[in-house]
């Protein structure tokens, strides 16, 4: 019977009870397009932080953290080559690819920059395909002077791809090298600072130019994020004398984007959850004072304080419940025709290209859109649920 | 009290405030009201007879005085314990008929027996008896806004008896009526109360309805002016 009444009493007033819905229902579709738009974003941003520069674990001398040498590669692999095949043997790993990583000067003959050079094993790095070519082509595999060059450094060393620079650095025993390379290619990342001064290079290249043989880390690709855990495990437990990273701890940025978004998050959880309590607080309100008369008949016949805090908190959940499952089926219709349609949204601060507009429609995204609609509504109905049960019967049947 | 008595009211005083004073409504009332007795609380508007029925029937408190509601002392108990009393012993039927507009007239009679936690069986067959003594079974499925102003009082009252209360307390009753509607709703109360023996109290001030009344309590200015039979009145 409480549900029976709770029903038809939100159907009582259509007119009150539909506005407070679609308050509800705007609310939870603004969680799920929002909630949506940031999961696609994280995974976005993870999956292309992963594949495209960092690797799902990063694997180096043990040691090299606290390392305070001036030196490069003074903390670098001893074996690679065994290390990665003892790696390349879990069946979760997709690829290793080895790296270093070196600074120094570029030069074009007239003018000199800083460049941060990335050293790869040029068949693993297309398959990395972090970046977008604009001019020439990929690094080619035999090649050791060829080099790829981020568009920023290309138009400040006014070069195009065919040209050659020098890139000057110091060696592993401390002393100036130089070498002449020729630029196979111009990319782009997306974020500025990072292409104003980007070369990448073979690792052949980069050994000839730090006069060594050895490689400072093995990126680790794996074929679902979702192993990184019990991959590094099963790793440090097979390969001794490294130091393993998994992708969290060398992804600062990712990490500010999602405390960032995160925050943008709660902050229109807290403005819905606001907007909801107030809307379905007054509705329920409203009944109440409609219905004083009928309350107080209710309590003459005999319905204890707690029935009829039930009826009304009935009332909240009822109107939670509709007003969140409309919310979900509109938010995911809403958000399949968004998916479905080609939106572009500008750059983000610090990038240079543009994305799309997606929405991942992830059952805890939709779990808490209905979640929050619901608590929210039950909770707004609390006080006046307290309000009806504690009115005076005899001033409620004289209630004009 | 014994327990052919199902009220007893003594010295009971209750004021009202209104502004910055307080209006007495009730001055030491002491009332017996015996089992199956059919008695009208009479006397003109503001005179105190709701305020009684309001005590009575356990939904408002005395400021002093003791009520005694089917043996239950109910002056000593706050009111929202008195639900089970209210809910087991009492019937009410109001004036504008309370009705809930939500539920349907069948609905609205079952809604007692729903607090009692009666078995499905059994409140389908009391709701369909009462229905049928108030002459409403075919009107089972309708809402009050489709009912006139007799077919709702009549859902009232078997709103009021399903439970088979001991005493049903009516305030004015028949005053949402036109007279020939009032006259049959006065006939269904009196054949009810002839043939259940349920005490029934109204107040009104409906000369045909105090006629027809087998005791007539009359009240002015918060005080019993007189009580006695209506016959007696006749006499006198």
């Amino acid at each position: 019977m409480i549900i029976k009444l709770a029903l038809r009493n939100i159907l009582r007033n259509r007119r009150r009870s539909a506005i407070t819905l679609t308050v509800i229902v705007f609310g939870a579709v603004g969680l799920i397009l929002f909630g949506g738009y940031k999961a696609r974003t994280f995974y976005g941003l993870r999956e292309s932080t992963i594949n495209g520069r960092i690797g799902h674990m990063q694997i180096f001398k043990a040691g090299y953290a606290k390392s305070q040498s001036q030196k490069p590669l003074d903390r670098a692999l001893d074996d690679a080559a065994a290390i990665r095949k003892e790696i390349e043997r879990d069946p979760r790993v997709k690829m290793t690819a080895a790296q270093i990583t070196l600074m120094g000067l570029i030069s074009n003959g007239e003018k000199s920059e800083t460049f941060i050079a990335t050293a790869v094993e040029p068949p693993k790095e297309r398959a990395m395909s972090s970046q977008r070519i604009t001019a020439g082509k990929e690094l080619p595999d035999n090649e050791a002077d060829a080099v790829m060059i981020g568009k920023g450094l290309a138009e400040s060393m006014h070069v195009k791809p065919g040209d050659y620079l020098t890139l000057m650095t110091t060696t592993t025993a401390g002393s100036l090298n130089a070498m002449d390379v020729r630029v196979a290619g111009i990319f782009m990342t997306g974020v500025k600072e990072y292409d104003e001064r980007a070369v990448k290079m073979p690792i052949a290249g980069a050994q000839q130019l730090l006069q060594t043989t050895k490689i400072e880390k093995l990126l680790v690709f794996l074929k679902n994020t979702d192993d990184t855990a019990a991959a590094h495990q099963l790793i440090a437990s097979r390969v001794k004398g490294i130091e393993i990273k998994e992708w969290s701890e060398l992804a600062p940025f990712y990490h500010q984007v999602v405390a960032l978004y995160n925050g943008i998050f709660g902050f229109l959880g807290i403005v819905v959850f606001a907007i909801v309590v107030f809307s379905v607080a007054n509705t329920i309100l409203m009944s109440v004072f409609e219905r004083t008369r009928e309350i107080g008949t209710l309590m003459a016949m005999g319905t204890t304080r707690g029935r009829l805090r039930a009826m009304f908190m009935a009332e909240g959940v009822g109107i939670g419940i509709i007003g969140g499952l409309l919310g979900l089926t509109i938010g995911v219709l809403l958000a399949m025709l968004i998916n479905r349609g080609n939106v572009m949204l500008p750059p983000p601060p610090g990038y240079t290209v543009g994305y799309r507009l997606q929405i991942m429609m992830q059952p805890p995204v939709l779990i808490t859109a209905f979640l929050v609609s619901f608590v929210t509504a039950t909770i707004s109905s609390i006080l006046p649920a307290l309000k009806a049960s504690r009115l005076k019967i005899v001033d409620a049947l004289g209630h004009i | 009290m014994t327990s052919k008595h199902v009220i007893a009211v003594t010295g009971v005083n209750k004021t009202y405030p209104l502004g910055r004073i307080r209006v007495r409504a009730l001055s030491d009332v002491d009332l017996t009201i015996g089992r199956g007795e059919l008695i009208a609380l009479a006397g003109p508007s503001g005179s105190g007879k709701t305020t009684l029925l309001n005590l009575i029937g356990c939904i408002d408190k005395p400021d002093d005085g003791r009520i005694v509601v089917d043996d239950v002392d109910v002056t000593r108990v706050p009111l929202h314990r008195l639900s089970t009393l209210r809910r087991d012993t009492l019937g009410f039927i109001f004036q504008t008929f309370n009705l809930i507009p939500v539920l349907t007239a069948y609905e609205n009679v079952e809604y007692p027996l729903l607090l009692q936690n009666l078995p499905r069986r059994e409140r389908e067959t009391r709701v369909r008896h009462w229905l049928r003594e108030v002459g409403l079974e075919q009107q089972a499925k309708q809402r009050p806004d489709q009912l006139s102003g007799g077919q709702r009082q009549r859902v009232a009252i078997a709103r009021a008896m399903v439970t088979e209360p001991k005493l049903v307390l009516a305030d004015e009753p028949t005053a949402n009526l036109d007279s020939e509607t009032a006259a049959r709703i006065l006939d269904l109360l009196g054949e009810i109360n002839a043939r259940t023996r349920c005490t029934f109290v109204f107040s009104t001030h409906d000369p045909s309805l105090i006629a027809r009344a087998e005791r007539v309590v009359r009240i002015r200015d918060g005080r019993i002016e007189h009580d006695t039979t209506s016959a007696a009145l006749e006499v006198a």
